[in-house]
């Protein structure tokens, strides 16, 4: 459909050829071993630097940036909270502009917007699932902490069925107060957004290179894309820093968060727990290391 | 009169502990009759894993609250304080909770003839080597114990909180008296033990006990603050439209190859620091892309060195690496700089191989993986050169 | 002072208009949007302002126009598109009314924060509940406070041109603030009348292009916006916003003087208000919007009888051209403020306008007799005979300056 330049990624095959070099630096004030943050990293090293980024309100926003410091080398902007589908669609509408209009050189220019559970999940679904109706170049990353970590932990749409988090605390009444299933936002971007030919979801540590091949699919096939990440969370999930990777891997392999893309309409799981060493693990062994 | 106690804490492992210590002065100080208001650093809050934080308790046995609330509450950040708790000895080494606060000494607030008061293993001597100077004399208080970290959700419950009330008691009986302690320990919780923690730390840090827990420190000692305190900008410096330049692009390989953000440094963050072994290492990446905080500089030969300004010791590293003791995360106040370990190896291993197995020691912590549950320490080895023992299979997983 | 009606002198320059066309206060803005040779357009219905959104998606199908033309989920995305969009260097042009314009309040606000300048226009209308479509100005003065540029104009000539002229004031780097464009919902939104349409030379010839230089978001100018602050910066950012609103001022003149140099005198000194017979008179009103034909035709008629009134209609009213308006308004010995918006329960309940111009007067040495009328609210028309009634009463005011009845209601059944 259009003739615009594109970036030519070269598939990630294994950890050895991950780029080293970093666009989202040291010196942000996220939590120790924050998973969000490797998500963050992971994202802009696929993408790499011609690549213009809006971050929503929330956690990473908060934590990310100590004003007047950054951690980012590419250039970055603040949206509101309901506001990543717009950000995108804004910055993508205004760089296809002025390259027809010859005010800028023409060029691919990414656009990624990142938001949290509680923006692109609950309050910026609607502006999501605009800009996933629309036909520019952007990828929209939900980073899915499974709360609002940065007020310190309330529920949200995808929080999960149980969960005590500072709305949904346990009381001598009510020994449950999170009687809401976990709301399957990528599932129901996917089926709704014709326009929308990739979506998919994974995690940004395992298995190791699945989500950095993941952004690069998602840019490469052009349009709107979306990814949602699970992102385990120590604050919220209190569980040691040291091990965000094993409860993100342990989601995955109890089946919990499963992972799989969806391209141009077709589910492909891309890591099956059923099929994986032994099958799946009891949930148990990944509910139990969480506080 | 007001008394101005400071709880220094970490982040969310001991927000509930800060806000305990601070109500619970409050709580003491009134039944004494005195007029008393606690409250926390705003700034601080959303608050972050590991991240150093204050509570903040005031205390007048004249004052009217009014009064009292004006002098100390209408600020975020106190200017003085009369007992300044450490509830992690690591926070010794200076503070900075967000950009362009600066590495902080941990006494900065301490008053004349204040107290500083630490949780540590560790001696007088040995953490003075951490500690700025001061222009005067202060006490240096040492209860003997280790940090007490536990979660947002999960309580530790190891009677740090009751011995910190004992230990004020002991520092300064006019801000709370160990006997209005006691009385309201055992009234709140009916549980004796926990007055008796209380009275325990107040009796190890009377003058008479044995060994003296509390010392005086003198303006000579401690270290020259090596740390710049930022000087903040006029509103006609900054950039227009709360716009800030991005981190300069830039990357090399090797020690501090990669650009980073120079106006937030995060090492005040981390108790513990990664100690590598740089000839067990497999060279398999994975310490490098797990680091949520990018701290690994990728070296020519195929190792990744450590900036430690930047390292938070969230112990990623460590757990993800899949041979055994090559990365073993060790007590942060062994370490007297931040220098390249890299360097060091390169420079001379077999020196570097010996100052890092003297730096791990033999105690192994490790942690289970809910917060808070205590720890387990098991004696470790050391490796002969080149050995290398794995200890986890990562699962090969072709996408 | 002069008097002037921005529509009564115009052709002086030759060449400068390419054509003339009947188009309502909507089509003019469209006309408008097309010659200042917008990026990107962001849209989402609701009455009366849609129209402008129709006459430019009609105008990029019928190729006279080349823009992205977003058609928006909600106000707040619609504002936050057309933020974003500014902030990668584009001209970018967004609009509302009444309740939608309050629906994306928080993406208003943060625009103007993030001291970005693209152009909105307001086509006035009352606030839900209950449902209705007519004026009332409460929507467009609710970013009043924000850093806002903020203008009413009161014919569709008008309108055009000050598509231009906003985007001028707005993107001058001494300013940098978005601009809000008022007009009457329906009087001026639906009005038609025939309108001198600039050539696109002469358009562009006074409007440069937009150059957000050294704050453009594009990977060749790395740069971070808007990271989260602490207290140590907040109020450094504000005093930075509080001096470019206050920098505008000058930046309004200077554009009209830019604009009257291309397309002959068509706007008189001190631009931000009108004064119309006032040379001598002893009482005015003074409003914003539409209110000024009923008002300035109540002027000749009363006139006619001998009754020096005059009428100040005010085209700026952010930032509020204070010692402009001190100096003119202290001459009288009445005056009288037309709010066609409401404030209730603020002081003396009055309307929002008042207060701004009673606060304006507060350091005056010669402080004028001043009352206040709440009129045409939701849409209710202003008629020639309320006008003329509005002027008794400021009369009566002159004579006795403490009046029982500060706030008088005019048009209301009771």
């Amino acid at each position: 459909m259009s003739t615009a330049p594109t970036i030519d990624y070269e598939k990630i095959k294994g950890v050895h050829k991950i780029p080293l070099e970093e666009l989202y630096t040291s010196g942000h004030r996220t939590c120790q071993g924050c998973e969000s943050a490797t998500t963050m990293r992971g994202f802009i090293k696929s993408a790499g630097s011609r690549t213009v980024v809006t971050g929503a309100t929330g956690c990473m926003y908060v934590a990310n940036t100590s004003y007047m410091t950054t951690p980012w080398i590419v250039p970055w902007m603040h949206t509101q909270l309901g506001a990543g589908g717009s950000s995108a669609v804004g910055m993508a509408a205004g760089l296809r502009a002025l390259k027809r209009k010859g005010k800028i050189k023409d060029e691919k220019i990414n656009v990624i917007n990142f938001s949290g559970d509680l923006g692109a999940g609950d309050m910026g679904i609607g502006g999501i699932s605009a800009a996933l109706q629309s036909d520019y170049d952007l990828l929209i990353i939900m980073y899915d902490n499974e709360s609002a970590a940065n007020t310190d932990i309330q529920a949200t749409g995808s929080t999960t069925y149980g969960a005590q988090t500072t709305f949904t605390p346990p009381g001598t009444k009510h020994s449950i107060m999170q009687r809401r299933w976990k709301k399957n936002v990528a599932g129901m971007l996917a089926v709704g957004h014709p326009t929308c030919r990739y979506v998919a979801t994974a995690c940004a540590t395992f298995p190791p290179t699945d989500y950095l091949n993941k952004v690069r699919k998602a840019l490469e096939i052009g349009g709107p894309t979306f990814i949602h990440t699970y992102d385990p969370c120590p604050k919220g999930w209190d569980y040691h820093p040291r091990y965000s990777n094993e409860l993100g891997e342990l989601g995955i392999k109890c089946g919990i968060y499963p992972l799989y893309e969806v391209v141009d309409g077709n589910v492909i799981y891309t890591w099956d727990a059923r099929k994986s060493g032994k099958g799946r693990i009891p949930v148990k062994e990944f509910i139990s290391k969480q506080g | 009169m007001i008394k101005r106690v400071e709880v220094n804490y970490r982040g969310i492992f001991q927000k509930n502990l800060g806000k305990k210590i601070g109500s619970d002065i409050v709580m003491i100080a009134s039944r004494m009759g005195q007029k008393a208001f606690s409250n926390g650093r705003y700034s601080d809050s959303p608050e972050r894993n590991g991240i150093p934080c204050k509570y903040f308790a005031f205390v007048s046995p004249d004052l009217a609250e009014e009064e009292l609330e004006a002098e100390c509450g209408a600020k975020l950040e106190i200017d003085e304080a009369n007992i300044s708790v450490v509830l992690d000895d690591t926070m010794c080494k200076g503070v900075e909770p967000w950009g362009w606060h600066g590495i902080r000494p941990i006494n900065e607030r301490v008053v004349k003839d204040g107290c500083l008061l630490v949780f540590s293993r560790k001696s007088h001597d040995e953490l003075l080597k951490f500690i700025g100077k001061k222009p005067y004399s202060y006490r240096l208080a040492i209860l003997d114990g280790d940090a007490s970290l536990a979660g947002l959700w999960v309580n530790k419950d190891d009677l740090t909180h009751e011995r910190t009330l004992g230990g004020i008691a002991a520092i300064d009986p006019s801000v709370i008296s160990i006997e209005a302690v006691e009385a309201y320990l055992l009234e709140k919780t009916k549980d004796k033990r926990r007055a008796d923690a209380a009275r325990a730390a107040y009796e190890s840090l009377r003058q008479e006990a044995k060994p003296p827990r509390v010392q005086t420190v003198t303006p000579n000692e401690g270290i020259d603050w090596m740390h710049e305190i930022p000087v903040l900008p006029k509103w006609f410096e900054m950039q227009e439209g709360a716009v800030v330049p991005a981190v300069k692009r830039g990357f090399e390989m090797g020690p501090r190859g990669q650009t980073r953000n120079p106006g937030f440094k995060r090492g005040t963050t981390k108790t513990q620091r990664p100690a590598v072994r740089f000839d067990l290492c497999t060279k398999c990446t994975l310490c490098w892309a797990e680091c949520p905080d990018e701290c690994f500089d990728p070296t020519t030969d195929g190792f990744y060195d450590i900036d430690y300004q930047y390292c938070v010791g969230c112990g990623k590293c460590a757990q993800v690496c899949p041979v055994k003791e090559c990365i073993v995360m060790v007590d942060e106040l062994r370490f007297e700089d931040d220098s390249s370990p890299w360097e060091h190896w390169k420079k001379d291993s077999q020196d570097y191989i010996q100052w890092v197995e003297d730096k791990k020691g033999k105690d192994r912590v490790s942690y289970p993986v809910v917060t808070g549950k205590g720890m387990t320490v098991t004696q470790g080895e050391v490796m002969p050169e080149g050995k290398i023992v794995p200890v986890r299979r990562t699962e090969e997983v072709e996408v | 002072m002069s008097v002037a009606i921005a529509t009564a002198k115009s052709d002086q320059s030759d060449g400068v208009y390419e054509r003339e066309d009947l188009l309502n206060g909507c089509q003019a803005v469209a006309q408008g949007v097309c010659l200042a040779d917008v990026d990107v357009i962001a849209a989402y219905p609701i009455r009366p302002y849609t129209e402008v959104m129709d006459a430019l998606s009609k105008l990029i199908a019928d190729g006279k126009f080349d823009a992205e033309y977003i058609i928006a989920d909600s106000e707040h995305s619609q504002f936050e598109i057309v933020k974003h969009a500014s902030s990668v260097n584009a001209r970018a042009f967004g609009g509302s009314s009444g309740t939608g314009w309050m629906y994306g309040m928080e993406a208003l606000v943060v625009t103007a924060t993030d001291r970005l300048p693209p152009l909105f226009v307001v086509g006035n209308r009352a606030l839900d509940d209950p449902g209705a479509f007519g004026v009332e100005h409460n929507d467009a003065m609710a970013v009043r406070d924000m850093g806002w540029l903020l203008c009413w104009v009161t014919t569709p000539q008008e309108a055009l041109e000050h598509v231009l002229i906003g985007y001028r004031i707005a993107e001058d780097k001494k300013v940098r603030m978005p601009m809000g464009l008022a007009m009457d919902g329906a009087f001026l939104t639906h009005s038609q009348h025939m309108v001198k349409i600039p050539s696109v030379e002469a358009a562009k010839k006074f409007l440069p292009q937009y150059d957000l230089a050294e704050r453009r978001l594009h990977p060749d100018n790395p740069i971070s916006v808007a990271p989260q602050a602490n207290e140590d910066w907040v109020m450094e950012i504000r005093r930075q916003n509080w001096e470019a609103a206050k920098r505008a001022r000058g930046v309004i003149k200077d554009a009209y003087k830019e604009f009257n140099d291309i397309f002959g005198d068509r706007y008189a000194a001190p631009y931000y208000f009108d004064e119309f017979m006032t040379d001598d008179a002893e009482v005015v009103l003074i409003g914003v919007g539409t209110v000024a034909s009923p008002a300035r035709t109540a002027v000749r008629r009363l006139r006619e009888k001998g009754q020096k009134v005059g009428y100040v209609n005010l085209r700026w009213f952010r930032p509020f051209p204070t010692v402009e308006l001190r100096d003119s308004l202290s001459r009288f010995k009445a005056v009288g403020v037309v709010d066609r918006d409401f404030a209730h329960g603020s002081p003396d309940n009055c309307g929002i306008l008042m207060h701004e111009v009673r606060s304006c007067l507060y350091p005056a040495k010669n402080r004028p007799a001043i009352v206040n009328f709440m009129g045409g609210l939701g849409g209710r028309d202003l008629s020639i005979a309320d006008a003329q009634k509005m002027y008794d009463i400021t009369q009566q005011a002159a004579k006795n300056d403490s009046m029982d009845e500060f706030v008088t209601w005019i048009g209301l059944r009771e």
